[in-house]
């Protein structure tokens, strides 16, 4: 294995900030100066701590009810990342297994796959997504529920197209001819060459993970409403924009270094791992 | 003088040095005249002809000498002068027509462009023009053509709207590079045939590209024959076919089977050719690795690039006479009493497609009832033109598809469960570059059939596998090696090794050394040979080169649409052919000329 992807300036840039926000969450209950969900309601709306009437307690200000911001922030990226990756796994593992049975396997299979995928594709994601919420309640593991059952199609179609190139080539007849079975072909043969997009897609799907958690939170539908969420605090500073425009502005930003974090990462690896992309610039 | 090179040089930057791509290369050629430029593969025979067409890759540059047209300095020309050369005086005809032609446009509109372009103004003119262009030809129904986009056209088809458009704009110069390669024996004969008329009619000097030395001396006047990007030997056609005077000259031609007189054995060049890299540290003569002939200081300095009066660009010239091939050995045939491996029995293989949403869908009888009878040990050929069937054939025997109807008999059982069947039919794949799974090592690769049920502890399959490459002459730190740091050569021997990792009793070959230079391929053909005695397997050897197979089959079968028209002994066949379609396969091979001794 070379570590040729370590050059990639997208890869390092994107995996910088994914370890950013990572090592926050981890570290959420050390470096938080409050309980996230303490209110103070003498001190409410406060500012950042660098701005005039700012507390130096409050680094980044409070919201409407009095709670830290800056410990809403760390412990909102917990339901961030938690979501993303078990989401992005889920999403990629049932995508990639229903992918490999319609590229390689073909004929009816494929059709059914196929016409399953095309039909839920015509759903647009995000109401697939709130009416699921709506069916399973709110909480953590339901989100991720939600996001798995709308994403999986994005893995499949992109995958099913590798999959049956790679299952053409004639190693994958010699594999079959040499006696092994249908699941050795797959495993032995087709993966290892669809791997490198499998890698690259879970990346991307965090960021899109991330988004989505964040606008079932927003619309109340998403983690329970006891748990800080990045989505919520964008929900709870709407009404008050005007006096603190930093609440709102905030989470977007974590929002927004997050998933530019993500889809660097999933760009980099993309350039980097596709055999045929290096081959062309001759690497 | 219509096109003249005086110590051309062209340089490629590779890793961050120039390297030598092409020295030395002085040629001249003169109106009406055919000079061809032979080599294999990696020889930079190509360069030359993007050389002249100032479209060189990236990274390349011509770093010296002359190339002049007509008096007219190419390196370096302007591009408004070279736009209005090159289609008009300098043409070319390229060697994938299929892709040369675009996709999305018809015959006819990429005509008129080309018309348009010559300065043909009227639109009725142009359109006469490009059907009396279509016509000569021997395009029977020229507005039929124009109507098609390429992919509705056979290759045939579209290498001579191609060649069309080249003669439009009756150039002097016709640069071809290797027009005939990507095409069938019988459509290259036509192709060649038609090419030389035009050449003779309009007294258009021809730069005639090609790997095939035999091909070469049958249509040039003069031949250059490039060795690793040096000219090696130029000369006369006929005299450097029949007297070569470079050993590298000699040893292509002992190389290449012939399809007349008695069978020779075939003269193997050890290694390849040597690479870019290499070549820049190479200190004296570049062939003098692989020369069968070399002496020692030989490699120790090179000689000069070949002359008027010094015809090789060898020290020993005369010593190209001495190369010896070895004996000739029969063709291996099988006993009379050999037990029968495989047996057919009017196989059929239909393709469907199915048809649009209001369509009919349409058939393709691929295989029309083929009886192939293969005994222990024997090589069988198979021969045909693409789209014949043969390789539906190969797939059915090894039970990658299925037949319609017939049935397959491995040691007279029909139905062999999958489990025994691999021990029986092995297949050698076409094109090692996909055969080979580009992420496992080549260790992993050939003994992939030990991994089948319960997988062999890692030791056993490491000595199976050196075992393997030695059987396949190939050194033990291949193992080790992924299949895309290996030449094509050795790619195809990984190929054969896997195939032979479980000694199965009949292989099945399909075109595995067409890709191949003829050096690399005659050192495959002896290892067929030389494992077939040791191993005793028999093989179905599916070839659309007949010398090949008369090299190395005793019986062999034609195929045409499908249908097997004549089957036989190989010599008896080729010198009598019976059916109409081998008496023109067999014309169609290009010889360069009739041994005055026979």
């Amino acid at each position: 294995m070379n570590f040729r992807w370590l050059r990639s300036g997208r890869v390092v840039c994107g995996a910088a900030l994914v370890l950013v926000v990572a090592l926050s969450a981890m570290l959420a209950p050390l470096l938080a100066p409050h309980d996230p969900g303490e209110q103070d309601l003498l001190s409410i709306l406060l500012p950042p701590a660098w701005m005039a009437n700012g507390d130096p307690s409050f680094p980044l200000g409070t919201d409407s009810l009095g709670r830290c911001v800056l410990s809403r922030l760390l412990f909102g990226a917990r339901t961030a990342l938690a979501v993303a990756f078990l989401s992005a796994l889920g999403a990629g593992v049932l995508g990639t297994i229903l992918a490999h049975a319609a590229g390689y396997v073909g004929g009816c299979t494929d059709w059914l796959i196929g016409r399953a995928v095309d039909i839920w594709m015509s759903f647009p994601p995000v109401v697939l997504a709130l009416i699921l919420m709506v069916g399973l309640g709110t909480g953590t593991d339901k989100v991720i529920l939600a996001i798995i059952l709308v994403d999986w199609t994005r893995f499949c179609r992109v995958l099913r197209s590798e999959v049956m190139t790679v299952s053409r080539r004639d190693y994958v007849s010699a594999a079959r001819l040499i006696g092994y079975s249908h699941w050795q072909t797959v495993t032995r043969e087709v993966l290892p060459a669809t791997l490198p997009l499998i890698i690259t897609l879970v990346s991307l799907e965090m960021g899109i993970a991330v988004v989505v958690e964040a606008i079932l939170s927003f619309v109340g539908l998403g983690v329970g409403a006891n748990q800080p969420a990045w989505g919520q605090m964008i929900a709870d500073a709407r009404q008050n924009v005007a006096s603190s425009p930093s609440g709102l502005l905030l989470p977007m930003l974590a929002i927004f270094l997050c998933v530019a974090g993500f889809n660097l990462l999933g760009d980099g690896l993309r350039r980097t791992l596709d055999v045929r992309q290096t081959a062309i610039r001759g690497a | 003088m219509l096109l003249q090179a005086e110590n051309l040089s062209v340089t490629a930057m590779l890793g961050g040095r120039p390297m030598p791509v092409l020295r030395d290369l002085s040629f001249s050629l003169a109106a009406g005249k055919v000079l061809g430029l032979v080599g294999e593969s990696g020889a930079g025979k190509s360069m030359i002809g993007r050389a002249i067409a100032q479209d060189l890759p990236m990274g390349f540059r011509v770093a010296g000498g002359n190339l002049r047209y007509r008096g007219t300095e190419l390196v370096g020309v302007a591009a408004q002068l070279r736009l209005r050369m090159l289609g008009r005086d300098i043409a070319f005809i390229p060697q994938e027509p299929m892709a040369a032609l675009n996709p999305v446009l018809t015959v006819w509109q990429q005509m008129d462009e080309h018309l348009r372009r010559l300065g043909e103004r009227n639109a009725t003119l142009r359109r006469k023009r490009a059907c009396d262009l279509l016509e000569q030809m021997g395009l029977a129904e020229p507005d039929s053509v124009l109507a098609r986009y390429a992919h509705q056209l056979s290759g045939g088809m579209c290498q001579r709207v191609l060649i069309a458009m080249a003669f439009a704009g009756e150039p002097r110069l016709v640069i071809a590079d290797e027009p005939t390669t990507a095409l069938d024996v019988t459509v290259q004969a036509r192709i060649i045939g038609l090419i030389g008329e035009l050449q003779a009619r309009s007294g258009t000097g021809v730069l005639f590209i090609t790997h095939d030395l035999r091909l070469a001396a049958q249509i040039c006047d003069d031949i250059m024959v490039l060795y690793a990007g040096r000219p090696a030997e130029i000369g006369e056609a006929r005299r450097l076919f029949r007297a070569p005077s470079h050993p590298y000259t000699a040893s292509l031609h002992l190389a290449a089977p012939g399809m007349t007189g008695p069978r020779q054995a075939l003269l193997a060049l050890p290694h390849q050719m040597p690479g870019l890299q290499q070549i820049a540290t190479l200190p004296g003569c570049r062939f003098a690795l692989r020369c069968p002939v070399a002496l020692p200081e030989c490699s120790g300095r090179e000689p000069p690039p070949p002359d008027r009066i010094q015809t090789a660009s060898c020290w020993y010239p005369e010593r190209a006479t001495l190369i010896d091939t070895g004996a000739a050995i029969p063709v291996p045939t099988a006993a009379d009493d050999a037990a029968e491996i495989l047996r057919t029995i009017g196989l059929r293989k239909v393709f469907r497609q199915p048809g649009r949403l209001f369509g009919r869908g349409h058939e393709t009888v691929a295989v029309a009832g083929a009886d192939i009878v293969i005994r222990t040990g024997e090589f069988v050929g198979l021969v045909g033109e693409s789209g014949s069937g043969k390789s539906t054939v190969a797939r059915l025997v090894a039970g990658l598809e299925q037949a319609e109807s017939g049935r397959i008999l491995l040691q007279g059982q029909s139905d062999v469960p999958r489990s025994e069947r691999r021990s029986l039919v092995q297949m050698v794949f076409q094109d090692p570059q996909s055969a080979l799974n580009p992420r496992h090592q080549v260790a992993d690769i050939i003994t992939q059939a030990m991994l089948v049920g319960r997988p062999a502890p890692r030791q056993a399959r490491m000595s199976r596998a050196l075992e393997l490459l030695r059987q396949v002459g190939l050194p033990p730190d291949v193992a080790g090696r992924t299949p895309q740091q290996l030449s094509g050569g050795q790619r195809q021997r990984v190929n054969i090794a896997r195939a032979l990792c479980i000694v199965p009793k009949l292989l099945v070959a399909d075109e595995i050394v067409s890709g191949l230079d003829v050096s690399v391929q005659a050192q495959l053909l002896d290892l067929l040979l030389e494992l077939r005695e040791r191993l005793g397997f028999a093989m179905l050897f599916i070839s659309h080169d007949l010398a090949v197979v008369r090299y190395l089959c005793a019986r062999v079968m034609v195929m045409h649409r499908g249908v097997i028209v004549e089957e036989g002994v190989t010599r008896d066949m080729f010198e009598a052919p019976k059916h109409d379609y081998t008496r023109l396969l067999l014309q169609s091979v290009p010889e360069a000329e009739v041994q005055p001794s026979e």
